[in-house]
């Protein structure tokens, strides 16, 4: 047929015309390329998240001050900043007490700003000091490398003992075992009792530089109106929602809530945590997807461009065709066509280029990239019908050419 | 063979307007008038033609530079549209037929050798020979056989990988022949096919010509040259956009007589 013609017409003249059709190509190269990055990117980070989120502690939900939604959202963050009251100490006892169907009911109160760190002439500063009840190991993703986390008879003494992430260790104690060492929490002496396997870093901050010490002396160095932070897991994930809803019953008993009131404490779990990871990375992924679009529109007018003088060029081309028997339809296609091959050549690069981009990311972080074949078949449909849209106007001039008035065209 | 058809020789119908000439004149025009317009001037390049051609007819046409000659060729070759006038072809009148009609006669009825060749440029001579099949809707090896037999009979098989800049001007003659044949078209619509070649080449084109017209083909010749118009059966003269004078030529009346 005369579409065989007309691709090999197309491939004929983007070969012959490599730098023009390179630059042409530009917009719908950078578009596709971002778009395809960008669904990588998204997928990666949502990858190492979700196995993150996981980690944070299987079955786990966390009872706070400010609910997630208030946390992200300024207008609920006003309101409930009026209305919620951090969780107290009385609060987490009644919670242990009474919530029957939890396995372990576990509190923490932490701060990280303007905290400081002191062992012989080594410091640290803003680390994450946390205050723990014991039973946090048993929630919590981290695993003790070396001495023990803190224990029951911690939690009743408030001893002054600490459990110290990796980085706090390689700081504090270069070369020697940390593990019956003193450091100084905020002033505070504190024997080292432990030492936690390191975790890496998840969006460059690391999540070993840390100190746990009892709940009790946490609230003794820092005062007690930090809100505490109480963990609740429940025996299997089945139990979950019904743990979720026992528990906050309970806080809105303790809190004698009547029954039109708002909750005035927020309850965490992994799925809310991700689906505002979710959220997040949507705002991120359709800002890039609209700058891509734009890209993507600019390219295309480029190529209607450069298709426009492709057929002033070619006018004598068309009559003579035309005089051998080519119909309007045959002369649209071919120039459709070879701008469907111009723009979709564009994507091929585009997409060539993305994977390029997610090998040198895959290499150079611990993100797990991936080329998402999805997005590149709908990269390379898109820039196509790129190609075919902003093509109709140039073809259609180029079908509609009188035969004799092409034939004496000077070129 | 019958004396030329002039236009008071065909019945009836085509003195009265719209109605088509008889069955045996595949292309008959009347009152043809092609005008240009020149800024505020107006160069009329046909004024008036009336001819009628029968099937299998072999007519030459002669006249100075400028007087219309090319002009009248493209009208019948159905690329160019009259200013005024009717055109019949094949007993259509081709005003009232639409675009994909007209391509189709191009590429099925009509060959035509231009008097500028008319090849892509960027094509090899077998490209160039293979177009016309390409918009037939014939397969690759098809087109392929075809053009080269085209090109062999044309002696150019040798030449078939060359594009038109790597030819010499009785090749590129020979390229587009060639091409206008290709797809066995009942009508050859040939403007100087020889005005390139040497005497020897020219005289294999005139036989080639000859052929064709003994197939039973209607051949359409513009020429300068009188002892090519020889080979025709009739002249027609053109001068100054209208028909001067239509004849038969020695071989036209000794087929006749004979
Ligand atoms: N596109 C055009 N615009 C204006 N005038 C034209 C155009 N084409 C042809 N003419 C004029 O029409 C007249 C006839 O031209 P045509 O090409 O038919 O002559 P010809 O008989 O084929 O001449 P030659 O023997 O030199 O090829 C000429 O005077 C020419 O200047
Ligand atoms: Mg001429």
């Amino acid at each position: 047929m005369a579409l065989r013609e007309a691709i090999a017409v197309a491939f004929d003249t983007l070969w012959s015309h490599k730098l023009r059709s390179f630059l042409t190509l530009l917009g719908i190269i950078i578009s596709i390329w971002t778009l395809v990055a960008v669904v990588a990117l998204v997928q990666g980070v949502n990858g190492y998240v979700a196995v993150k989120i996981a980690r944070l502690g299987s079955n786990v939900i966390s009872i706070e001050q400010y609910s997630l939604q208030e946390m992200t959202d300024q207008k609920l963050f006003r309101a409930a900043q009026l209305r919620n009251r951090p969780l107290s100490l009385r609060e987490f006892r009644f919670l242990r007490a009474h919530d029957r169907l939890a396995a372990q009911v576990a509190a923490t109160s932490s701060r990280t700003i303007g905290t400081l760190l002191k062992a012989g002439a080594h410091s640290m500063t803003d680390v994450r000091v946390t205050g723990a009840t014991s039973n946090v190991i048993d929630l919590a993703s981290f695993d003790v490398l070396a001495g023990r986390f803190l224990s029951s008879t911690d939690d009743r003494h408030d001893a002054s003992v600490a459990f110290i992430g990796a980085d706090v260790a390689r700081q504090l104690f270069p070369g020697i075992d940390p593990i019956g060492q003193t450091l100084t929490v905020d002033g505070h002496n504190c024997l080292v009792i432990g030492q936690a396997s390191p975790q890496g870093n998840v969006f460059g901050q690391s999540q070993d530089s840390f100190v746990d010490i009892p709940l009790g002396l946490y609230r003794a160095l820092y005062g007690a109106q930090d809100s505490l932070s109480v963990q609740v897991q429940a025996p299997s994930a089945a139990l979950l929602p019904a743990l979720a809803g026992q528990t906050r019953m309970l806080m809105r008993n303790i809190r004698h809530l009547r029954y039109q009131d708002a909750d005035n404490f927020g309850i965490i779990g992994a799925d809310s945590l991700m689906s505002l990871w979710h959220q997040l990375t949507g705002i991120i992924a359709s800002v890039m997807v609209g700058v891509s679009f734009v890209f993507l529109v600019v390219g295309g007018i480029v190529i209607m461009n450069i298709m426009l003088a492709a057929v002033t060029e070619r006018t004598r081309e068309v009559g003579i065709r035309k005089a051998l028997g080519a119909r309007r339809r045959d002369i649209l296609s071919q120039f459709l066509v070879e701008s469907a091959v111009l723009s979709s050549v564009g994507g091929v690069l585009g997409i060539l280029l993305a994977y390029a981009f997610t090998r040198v990311a895959a290499a150079l972080t611990p993100l797990p990239f991936t080329l998402p074949w999805l997005a590149v078949a709908a990269a390379f449909a898109i820039s196509t019908a790129v190609g075919l849209f902003f093509g109709i106007y140039p073809a259609q001039k180029a079908a509609r050419l009188e035969p004799i008035a092409a034939l004496r065209a000077e070129t | 063979m019958a004396s030329p058809p002039t236009l008071d020789a065909i019945p009836g119908p085509l003195a009265d307007g719209d109605a088509a000439p008889g069955p045996d004149v595949i292309i008959a025009t009347r009152d043809l008038w092609k005008i240009y317009p020149m800024g505020s001037e107006q160069v009329a390049a046909l004024r008036g033609v009336n001819i009628a051609i029968r099937r299998n007819e072999y007519v030459a046409i002669m006249g100075p530079s400028g007087s219309g000659k090319s002009t009248l060729m493209n009208v019948i070759g159905c690329l160019d549209t009259p200013t005024r006038g009717q055109y019949w072809l094949n007993q259509h009148l081709v005003s009232q037929l639409d675009d994909d009609e007209l391509a189709h006669i191009r590429n099925h009825e009509i060959g035509f050798v231009f008097q500028t060749f008319n090849l892509l440029a960027r094509a090899t001579a077998q490209h160039n020979v293979e177009l016309p099949l390409v918009y037939a809707g014939a397969s690759a090896p098809e087109r392929t056989q075809r053009a080269l037999e085209a090109l062999r009979k044309v002696d150019l098989y040798d030449r078939r990988l060359h594009r038109p800049n790597e030819l010499s001007g009785g090749q590129r003659q020979r390229v587009a022949i060639a091409r206008a044949l290709i797809n066995n078209p009942s009508i050859l619509l040939a403007d100087e096919p020889t005005g390139n070649l040497d005497s020897t080449t020219s005289n294999e084109i005139m036989q080639l010509l000859d052929r064709l017209w003994q197939q039973g083909n209607t051949i359409l010749l513009v020429t300068h040259e009188a002892d090519i118009a020889e080979s025709a059966h009739r002249v027609i003269h053109i001068r100054d956009g209208q028909v001067a004078r239509d004849e038969p030529t020695r071989r036209g009346r000794q087929a006749q007589g004979g």
